[in-house]
């Protein structure tokens, strides 16, 4: 399995934490040894604020709340993201319709695919 | 009148019309006037079909006054914000171009929205001239707003059920990673998904509005209440508290793993253990917080487990990450303790 993801620090941002833990396990068999997590919007702006981020992926709704305020602080920050949503049309309503989308549920190649796509333009 | 005076030669003319009409049809023109069905007839033989006759369901339907209509193109009467591709369809209407009666988003004088069908069908005369159009209108705005709130709650589903698929996915993987014994994988993976179901179940009940804490904890033990007299090894009490849906299902989740880890190594695991679970609403420095404690006793002497495994990664991580918890599990030698402390829930919050 290939180590795409060794050094590098991923935020995920999934309010349902059984998924989030399989989805560490995924990042971990991806050589990720730094992931930050968040459950909520504000945990996730308090968390972008206090790391040094290079990668991140979105649940695009959280809890019935829009996690565009989280993009935002993102792609003011330069850090590539992709949304992980079971939307039909993800929740992408506004400003990120051209962000990559993984549609839930995802196997652990289509999640390392869409990581391999946003770091295939940085370094 | 003063107002006769003001009166335009299009309106002068429209309620000759109109007058005319009256003294041709009689009832059918008083029965036009009191249907509760909005109703108008425009004249075919001016440009634009300007408006002769409205009901008064027609000026309700639409907050104009009388004197706004008479005399009015039909089209460009209510089209501000109607869309170009509308205001085609209701001309081809006109025409008898139009196989489907059309659906038109509209706005009333006060600038309100409405959703009107239009029947439009023109009238004739003796040589088969078309004189008049005839446009009832049925007021879709019901309609057209449950089928929104239906759209909605479709949206609602396939994100629910695409979560849950997601859900299940994670236990299967849990369950992979953590033995490679099939039959503890098929125990393990079962007895997950029937406390999820479990939860599921007690919240439809509620119309996924929340759930009772006791019913919550009392249904998560429940399988394991069933057999070797447990149930009165058992002792739950608590304030009355709702927990919102996703807190109730992680919670359910959690409850589960402990009692499931209870059943296998602690107080459950033989014939004298007890376990105490309460739960108390407490001031916090950041406000309410609910504070729930899980205590095992009798059960065997206990030994930290050597590697942790699904359920205490759910209960120390997936909680502090999901309900914003302080989380204690302490292995003690008298049995397991554990302590979630979490924000109270909100009346009326959905998270």
């Amino acid at each position: 399995m290939s180590k795409l993801l060794a050094g590098r620090c991923v935020l995920v941002v999934e309010d349902e934490m059984l998924i989030l833990m399989m989805i560490e396990d995924m990042l971990s068999d991806l050589g990720c040894e730094s992931v930050i997590t968040a459950s909520s919007v504000d945990l996730a702006l308090a968390k972008i604020d206090a790391h040094t981020i290079d990668v991140a992926m979105l649940d695009s709704n959280l809890g019935g709340n829009s996690s565009d305020p989280i993009a935002d602080a993102l792609a003011e920050r330069h850090v590539p993201f992709f949304f992980a949503t079971g939307q039909k049309n993800g929740a992408m309503e506004r400003g990120y319709q051209d962000r990559p989308v993984l549609k839930k549920p995802f196997s652990r190649e289509a999640l390392e695919a869409r990581f391999r796509q946003l770091l295939s333009g940085t370094e | 009148m003063p107002e006769i005076a003001n009166k335009t030669d299009e309106q002068v003319e429209a309620e000759a019309d109109v007058d005319s009409f009256r003294k041709d049809l009689g009832p059918f023109v008083v029965a036009t006037e009191m249907t509760r069905m909005a109703m108008v007839f425009t004249d075919a033989k001016e440009p634009n079909y300007p408006i002769v006759f409205a009901n008064d369901s027609f000026l309700e339907l639409t907050g104009y006054e009388r004197k706004d209509v008479l005399g009015n193109p039909f089209n460009s009467l209510m089209a501000v914000g109607v869309s170009a591709e509308s205001l085609a369809q209701v001309e081809a209407a006109f025409e008898g171009d139009c196989d489907i009666d059309p659906e038109i988003h509209y706005r009333r004088k006060d600038g309100s929205e409405f959703w009107a069908s239009l029947f439009i069908s023109a009238v004739r005369d003796e040589a088969g001239v078309v004189v008049q159009h005839f446009i009832s209108l049925v007021d879709l705005t019901r309609y057209k707003q449950e089928q929104a709130q239906s759209n909605m709650l479709i949206d609602e589903l396939n994100h629910r059920v695409k979560n849950t698929l997601s859900t299940v996915q994670s236990i299967a993987w849990q369950a992979l990673r953590n033995s490679s014994d099939p039959e503890v994988i098929r125990e393990s993976m079962e007895s997950r998904l029937f406390a999820l179901s479990c939860s599921h179940d007690l919240l439809t009940r509620e119309n996924w509005d929340g759930a009772e804490l006791l019913d919550l904890v009392n249904e998560a033990l429940k399988p394991f209440a069933a057999s070797n007299g447990r149930a009165d090894r058992i002792n739950v009490r608590g304030d009355k508290i709702r927990v919102p849906p996703k807190a109730a299902l992680a919670l359910g989740i959690a409850i589960h793993e402990l009692a499931t880890n209870a059943a296998k190594y602690g107080a459950f695991s033989n014939a004298l253990g007890s376990i105490e679970v309460n739960w108390a609403i407490e001031q916090g420095e950041g406000g309410e917080r609910l504070v729930l404690h899980w205590q095992e006793k009798d059960g065997p002497p206990v030994t930290p487990p050597s590697r942790k495994g699904f359920g205490s990664r759910v209960i120390e991580r997936g909680l502090v990450h999901e309900l914003d918890a302080r989380v204690t599990l302490e292995y003690r030698p008298g049995g397991v303790a554990c302590t979630i402390d979490m924000p109270a829930p909100k009346a009326g919050s959905n998270e």
